[in-house]
């Protein structure tokens, strides 16, 4: 047994060691991942523009060019605290484009999500609000994939890493659907803070809901700042009375965009 | 030199083994085109995966991206890890070694001759692929790796060039295959060490923390070919590839050449 | 890539073999301890010695298979070091038993080798598979061949490489005995067409009838060196088993001869001595009425001599002919 093994373990063992020392050298000399949010930046819009423009084509419109489109992106991994580079599925991306027919939504871009392999290709699924469902209906009435619903695409690792400077604000959004009562008696709501360049900072307002929509008593406002990616319980500082059902928030935003109209929530928990 | 080729060549031809390797490589890729057709949901994770199912140019690049994890490197192995085993087995290393033919010539011979044969192999198997492919799914145009509709004559071009990429980094493994047969002397350990080596590199390689260690690869050139189907093209991995595969191809051969220049001749 | 032999001071053709001092050791195994010896063109010369003597690993050194620890080999006047494998220029032969493709037939298999020498006619081919007696199987695979048709193709191997010097590792080895006959009867008749052959054996019968000269090996170093005739002046006298109708007259009698060593092998009378000092005592018993039941020769002197040179507790040759 031993003659048998020795002769094969020895070199396999030398093999194994080698990879490892080259490992080890790789470290050393790391010259740093190819995947940067630069060349997703670029990489991402330049696939984006070609599969929409397919899917416009199999929906019976012509005429939608790729140079029409004029996709911008701004990429983003994991949040603030995560470094803006490496493979994972984690990337966000928010791209706007010019369609005539498909205007932006208020923030101005859609929302796409990406894997990106150490391969430098990536997986990118879209937001459905602008480009569809995996399936779609083309010209002729046939249910057909959709091209641009998620899609492939890779890039060149030796392009040009310089920042695009491209910058989406975050979009600032009420995560709670209800107005939380704490022990003494104020009212809490939930604020998220979206992938965006600066996070989102502003002031929010609340009233008790009145019955025939009149403005009701003021339960204060208090200002946020939050980064991206995060999300922050606000506690109002006047008090709810028993018989306050609703409460309408307001936001209005210096860093980051929201919608600005008031949003009534349910009062949830004691009221004294 | 040519005289010990034609002496490796001639042992070859004859070899049930080489046979079976050639006729794999030419009927293998029916059989797998038909099941992947007959699929119900595109293998969606695999790089073309998701136009697999109808379009025969994306079958036969997933085909490359899927088999060059391991098959590629068994199908090399095969033949040459047996190359220099075998003269240990059959004891014949002494037949021919008391016959004027130095060590040098008999090693070039065999590295030749297994070159060779790893590279009509690939041309076999990527001939039969395309065509199998194509025949069973059609030839529609391409959606290339920057959304790009590719028109199906010049995917033709572009996908047997993705093909014929991979000879590199697949030279390389015939090269660790051909050390490992000096080495171990024992054909099973080197027709399995180049696989698993190709399955460990291909998961070092895929590991995001050890994304440094990726351009030394062997199986990081595998997927060189990817920058064809973008538009515009580029080549940079083609050509790191080709340096990656020529260095590692150097080094086992250096490796090789040197045990067997030292080793004594004593079995048989 | 070949230099030319370098004649020999007096201007005679180099030594066809000639080995200085040569060493090989495997771990505390003195494999080669240290061997010294000439084969000169156009004889015939035996290695002699018991399992493990370091015969196949001399004969390895001079195929260049493996690298001697010190010492050099020459082959016709060429050395590894100068001429590589130019060496084997003009030589062939196996080393222990010849291994061939299993997968190619005997045919094929020679056809194969004899590319790696430029190439061979087929009907060489066929001659070489006449001269060993294997035409009518080499159409199979060496696969299933027997051990002895495997040493024959070993043989058939070589000649197609008509050597200048064949060097055989016991070629008897695994042959019947009529295939042991027919492989002497090929070395002597090849040497008498001039071959030169260095064949290394177990056996003193073998050497005795085909070779010239002798070394005979024990445990890596040379025991003996010599021709045949000085081999066999060293050999203990014949010795013979009496067995005679009156043991104890046939004792006496033979005591009376000053020219014969008498004991006893057990209840029988051993004697020893020259040819003519046999039959006298077979004479004089027969004068003396003593009825002779049996005469059977010991083993052979020369045989006697080999296990008296190679066993490790051998003893210094007895017998007045050593002496
Ligand atoms: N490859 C090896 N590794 C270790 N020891 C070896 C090796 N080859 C030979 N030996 C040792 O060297 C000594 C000489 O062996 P060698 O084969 O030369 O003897 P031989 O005279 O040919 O014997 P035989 O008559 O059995 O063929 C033996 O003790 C053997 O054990
Ligand atoms: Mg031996």
């Amino acid at each position: 047994m031993r003659r048998v093994l020795i002769p094969v373990l020895v070199p396999t063992l030398a093999l194994v060691l080698a990879l490892a020392a080259l490992t080890g050298l790789a470290f050393a000399t790391n010259p740093g991942s190819t995947v940067t949010k630069a060349r997703l930046e670029r990489a991402l819009p330049a696939v984006f523009a070609h599969v929409y423009v397919q899917e416009q084509r199999l929906a019976g419109r012509t005429g939608l060019t790729v140079a029409d489109l004029d996709p911008v992106a701004m990429c983003d991994r994991g949040g603030p605290s995560v470094a803006d580079t490496g493979p994972g599925s984690d990337w966000v991306c928010l791209m706007s484009w010019q369609d005539p027919e498909v205007p932006m939504p208020t923030e101005g871009y859609g929302k796409f999500e990406l894997t990106v392999r150490s391969n430098d290709c990536f997986t990118a699924s879209s937001p459905s609000k602008l480009v569809g469902y995996a399936t779609m209906t083309d010209a002729s009435g046939k249910t057909v994939t959709n091209p641009a619903y998620e899609f492939d695409g890779c890039f060149d690792p030796d392009t040009s890493n310089t920042p695009t400077g491209h910058t989406f604000p975050s979009l600032l959004s009420l995560t709670s659907t209800t107005a939380q009562v704490d022990a003494s008696g104020h009212p809490q709501v939930q604020l998220g803070c979206g992938t965006g360049s600066d996070g989102c900072a502003g002031t929010l307002t609340a009233t008790v809901a009145t019955a025939d929509g009149s403005t009701g008593r003021s339960l204060g406002s208090v200002p946020f700042d939050l980064a991206e990616e995060q999300v922050k319980t606000v506690t109002l500082p006047g008090r709810l009375r028993a018989g306050d059902s609703q409460v309408v928030v307001t936001l209005s935003t210096t860093t980051g965009v929201g919608s600005s109209s008031p949003a009534t929530l349910a009062v949830q928990g004691a009221t004294g | 030199m040519s005289a010990a080729v034609r002496f490796e060549l001639r042992k070859l031809a004859a070899q049930w083994r080489v046979r079976a390797l050639l006729l794999a490589a030419l009927l293998g890729p029916i059989p797998v085109a038909l099941v992947m057709s007959a699929q119900a949901n595109p293998p969606k994770d695999t790089l073309f995966g998701r136009f697999a199912l109808d379009n025969g140019f994306a079958l036969a690049l997933m085909l490359l991206g899927f088999l060059g994890q391991w098959v590629l490197p068994l199908l090399t192995s095969v033949v040459a890890g047996d190359s220099f085993a075998s003269e240990d087995q059959h004891g014949t290393w002494k037949t021919v070694l008391t016959r004027s033919t130095s060590r040098n010539r008999l090693f070039w011979a065999k590295v030749l001759v297994n070159l060779g044969l790893t590279t009509l192999v690939l041309v076999v198997l990527a001939a039969s692929t395309i065509a199998s492919a194509l025949l069973v799914e059609g030839a529609p145009a391409l959606t290339g790796l920057t959304g790009q509709l590719i028109a199906p004559g010049h995917a033709l071009w572009l996908v047997a060039a993705a093909w014929l990429s991979v000879l590199p980094p697949l030279l390389g493994f015939t090269c660790l295959a051909l050390l490992m047969s000096v080495w171990t002397r024992s054909s099973a350990a080197a027709i399995a060490v180049p696989v698993v080596l190709a399955l460990a590199m291909q998961m070092l390689g895929s590991v995001g923390t050890l994304e440094p260690v990726r351009p030394f690869l062997l199986t990081t050139a595998f997927e060189s070919w990817h920058g064809l189907l973008t538009d515009p093209r580029f080549t940079g991995p083609l050509l790191e590839g080709f340096v990656v595969s020529a260095a590692w191809a150097a080094v086992c051969l250096a490796g090789a050449s040197f045990i067997l220049h030292r080793r004594d001749i004593t079995g048989g | 890539m070949t230099t030319t032999p370098s004649p020999r001071p007096d201007g005679s053709p180099p030594a066809a073999v000639e080995a200085v001092g040569l060493v090989k050791t495997y771990g505390s195994v003195r494999a080669v301890d240290g061997v010294s010896l000439r084969v000169e063109p156009g004889e015939v010369y035996g290695m002699l010695g018991p399992n493990g003597a370091g015969k196949t690993t001399f004969l390895r050194m001079l195929f260049g298979l493996i690298r001697p620890d010190s010492g050099t080999v020459r082959v016709f006047g060429r050395s590894w070091a100068e001429s590589g494998v130019g060496v084997l220029e003009g030589v062939a032969g196996f080393i222990e038993a010849p291994r061939f493709y299993p997968y190619l037939t005997g045919r094929q298999n020679l056809e194969a080798l004899a590319l790696l020498d430029g190439g061979a006619s087929r009907g060489r081919v066929e001659e070489v598979l006449g001269t060993v007696d294997l035409a009518d199987r080499a159409h199979l695979k060496v696969g299933g061949y027997s051990y002895g048709m495997k040493q024959r193709l070993g043989v058939a191997a070589s000649l197609l490489r008509d050597p200048r010097l064949l060097v055989l590792d016991e070629p008897a080895n695994g042959l019947d005995p009529g295939g042991i006959r027919d492989m002497r009867a090929l070395v002597k008749r090849l040497a008498s067409g001039g071959l030169t052959v260095l064949l290394s054996s177990h056996h003193m019968d073998e050497v005795e009838e085909i070779c010239d000269n002798v070394t005979i090996m024990a445990r890596g170093a040379v025991a003996f060196h010599g021709s045949l005739p000085d081999l066999r002046a060293l050999a203990p006298e014949p010795g013979h088993l009496l067995r005679t109708t009156d043991d104890v007259a046939a004792e006496r009698l033979a005591l009376a001869r000053p020219d014969l060593r008498v004991g006893r092998d057990g209840d029988t009378l051993r004697v020893a001595g020259q040819r003519a000092a046999t039959t006298g005592l077979v004479a004089d018993l027969v004068a003396a009425g003593v009825g002779l039941l049996e005469l059977t020769p010991t083993q052979t002197p020369l045989e006697e001599l080999f296990f008296m040179l190679t066993d490790p507790a051998g003893t210094a040759p007895t017998g007045g002919a050593a002496a």
